[in-house]
């Protein structure tokens, strides 16, 4: 696995519900292909789960890369995308466990 | 990296990769303490870190010399101890700092908030500052709401112009601006803006300013207030 854990938790905005069904099928197209690209360069994803019951946000995504900066460049392009005008996020990045408990 | 707004008059890109770390910390109580946290390993490995070429104060981002590490006691008017603000070489240089510093004690000392991201504009610091001389610091956390989102390129330029009024207000009041850093890739925040200041007043008066031209139409934001302490006293809760 990657060094670097990213999770990215996601909440749709109310533009996003509003959109057209064929307006919001090409907005995914696009977020998918920048998400492949992140891919392409390393990334590597390994889900998306549904949340909704337990939190702020409705979903989160699981990724891992092999720098912080190519996690930071993959968000950038969703970033640049326009994805941030359709949904609220927060993230997180860490560096994986190394068979070792936090002390 | 794509800057997440435009340049203004007041602030200008900055190309050099450098990584904001940013901290909310609140000590552990003596019963709470994991083990024995040593707040002398901690300190050592600060040492390791600045030959590495971290930067270990506000002061010494904007323009002291002395790279001693400082931070800004908070706990007077907040939910945290103490913010500070350090600054590293890079993103990953970043994140392996802060697990040689929690494998070095602190985690068994504080809870804390970290904050990540690259620097976007340039510091900005006031003629009018008094250098060390002004105690104070102020962290600005904020994201861009929804009204941001769907409002147009015009709409915000137009925006950018209008708070660019409040932030010179600040620089000519004496504020020295740590620039600004992006924190979303790792955080719910868009960005944090660090400022030395002389004092609580002139903050009081610089957030009226920034009502006046409306800069939080568009944005949420949290902020945090302190005095600067050495941060040995910081961790070790003497005198803080």
């Amino acid at each position: 696995m990657n060094e670097y854990v990213w999770l990215h938790y996601l909440l749709p905005r109310t533009a996003w519900y509003e959109l057209e069904t064929a307006d919001r099928e090409r907005y995914e197209r696009e977020f998918e292909r920048l998400r492949d690209v992140s891919v392409q360069h390393g990334a590597r994803f390994s889900g998306r789960v549904h949340i909704r019951g337990q939190g702020d946000y409705s979903q989160v995504e699981i990724w891992s890369f092999p720098s912080a900066e190519a996690a930071f460049e993959h968000w950038s392009r969703l970033v640049s995308g326009g994805y941030t005008k359709w949904f609220e996020f927060a993230n997180q990045l860490g560096t994986a466990e190394q068979n070792e408990r936090n002390k | 990296m794509t800057l997440l707004s435009g340049e203004t008059e007041v602030f200008q890109a900055a190309h050099d990769g450098r990584c904001a770390v940013v901290f909310l910390a609140k000590r552990h109580s003596l019963a709470e303490r994991h083990g024995t946290g040593d707040p002398s390993a901690v300190l050592a490995e600060l040492d390791r870190l600045r030959d590495k070429g971290w930067l270990l104060s506000l002061d010494r981002i904007l323009d002291a010399q002395a790279n001693e590490p400082s931070v800004y006691a908070t706990g007077f008017t907040h939910d945290v101890d103490f913010a500070g603000m350090f600054e590293a070489p890079s993103q990953s240089a970043a994140h392996a700092g802060i697990t040689a510093l929690e494998r070095a004690g602190w985690t068994r000392l504080l809870r804390t908030e970290w904050l990540t991201g690259p620097r976007e504009f340039l510091p900005v610091i006031s003629p009018a500052s008094r250098g060390t001389r002004d105690e104070w610091g102020f962290f600005a956390l904020w994201k861009w709401n929804a009204a941001w989102q769907a409002a147009s390129e015009e709409q915000r330029r137009e925006y950018d112009l209008e708070c660019d009024i409040a932030f010179a207000s600040d620089v000519r009041a004496g504020a020295a601006i740590a620039g600004r850093h992006r924190l979303d890739a790792a955080s719910e925040w868009d960005h944090i803006g660090v400022w030395r200041i002389p004092g609580a007043d002139m903050l009081d008066a610089a957030m009226r300013e920034h009502d006046r031209v409306a800069d939080f139409k568009f944005t949420t934001s949290r902020h945090y207030l302190g005095r600067r302490i050495p941060f040995e006293k910081a961790i070790t809760g003497e005198n803080a």
